[in-house]
């Protein structure tokens, strides 16, 4: 496949599933400039791993298992790998149209929990939340369909322990 | 907080996507990662030992015979080659590390392996390169006069001997120390992020 081709056609699948990158930096990354950090080096990574990609994965667990990787591995540029930033003093997210005030104060509330938990539970509850079947969370992340209900069930039980003390 | 009742207000929930979007900028953009931070770095090592012997030999252009004839300087191209060889398999296993479309618990699984590799040989290549000037230091004296190695052997083998018995002591706590202050912090937390995914394993079944 010609080079330009081999971008257009990259482009065309970025701006396809840029929502679903865009939410793994907000799972991952609190400020706006982390965020936008973010999502470049995933963009950067799946580019250079887009010509081994050979099409045996969906699309979608590909790029879920890339833009994971790169934000928990390679955020960590600050500081010679020290996190610059605790989830305690991160900013409050920003008003979103298409929700009720009380919808966007019960998903303010779940970002503020999902922030609590560890980098793993993070993309679980994320996969979770975005209707991935056990099967394909199995395939992202390597970990069993037993664990992974297990895990769910344990993160589930924090939140709520989290939203009766908020 | 129940997730299933939020799940529709997560899917309803909008997150600010740019409209003006400019993909292949991103693509051709510098990689500024830690990994391609260090890439760089190994690329520039290999440079800089490439150039060095050629610098010795323009700064000694009027004797460039003699320079030619030194074993010092042979000595010292071949350890510019060693260092190369070393910074290109460095530069390698950290190319290694930067695939990130694999599996996450198998990628971080095989970060874990190639970081705890590349510093054992870190160690082990530091101590080749002192081991190397050791004997240099010792058996050059036989084959060509050096004024500072004639003054070093002056001084009785028992004290030369345990000099380099300390240095080499010392080289192996200090590297040690040093790649543990560089990349201990790191390696602490890809092995956390697997005990992470390893968590409960077998519970499931």
């Amino acid at each position: 496949m010609q080079k330009q081709e081999a971008e257009k056609e990259f482009e065309k699948h970025i701006i396809e599933y840029e929502l679903l990158l865009r939410k793994v930096c907000r799972i991952y990354a609190y400020t706006n400039a982390d965020r936008q950090d973010l999502f470049q080096e995933i963009v950067i990574q799946l580019w250079k791993a887009y010509p081994k990609f050979k099409g045996v994965a969906k699309l979608s667990t590909w790029m879920y298992r890339v833009a994971i990787n790169t934000a928990i591995t390679a955020l960590r540029k600050k500081k010679d790998f020290i996190i610059s930033y605790e989830p305690a003093s991160l900013p409050v997210h920003r008003s979103d149209d298409n929700l009720s005030h009380t919808e966007e104060e019960q998903l303010r509330q779940l970002y503020k929990a999902i922030e609590q938990l560890n980098q793993v539970e993070k993309a679980i509850v994320m996969l979770y939340m975005e209707e991935r079947s056990y099967a394909e969370m199995e395939d992202i992340l390597g970990i069993s369909q037993g664990n992974l209900r297990v895990k769910m069930n344990r993160i589930k039980e924090k939140l709520r322990q989290q939203a009766k003390n908020y | 907080m129940e997730l299933e009742e939020l799940k529709q207000t997560w899917k309803q929930s909008e997150i600010s996507t740019n409209k003006n979007l400019d993909i292949m900028e991103l693509i051709h953009n510098k990689n500024y990662g830690p990994l391609a931070a260090l890439k760089r770095a190994f690329l520039k090592e290999i440079r800089m030992m490439a150039i060095i012997p050629l610098i010795l030999l323009l700064t000694n252009l009027n004797d460039i015979g003699g320079v030619l004839r030194s074993v010092m300087f042979w000595s010292y191209v071949a350890f510019c080659i060693g260092v190369v060889l070393f910074a290109s398999y460095n530069y390698r296993i950290v190319g290694r590390m930067e695939e990130m479309d694999g599996v996450v618990k198998s990628n971080l699984e095989q970060q874990i392996h190639l970081l705890e590799k590349r510093l054992k040989w870190n160690i082990v290549g530091i101590r080749i390169a002192m081991l190397y000037f050791i004997i240099l230091t010792e058996v050059i004296p036989y084959f060509q006069h050096y004024r500072s190695l004639e003054l070093w052997h002056s001084i009785s083998p028992v004290a030369r001997f345990s000099t380099y018995a300390i240095l080499l002591i010392l080289q192996y706590f200090i590297s040690r120390k040093v790649l543990q202050r560089k990349f201990g912090e790191h390696l602490a937390y890809l092995k956390e992020l697997v005990k992470e995914c390893r968590e409960g394993e077998g519970a499931g079944l």
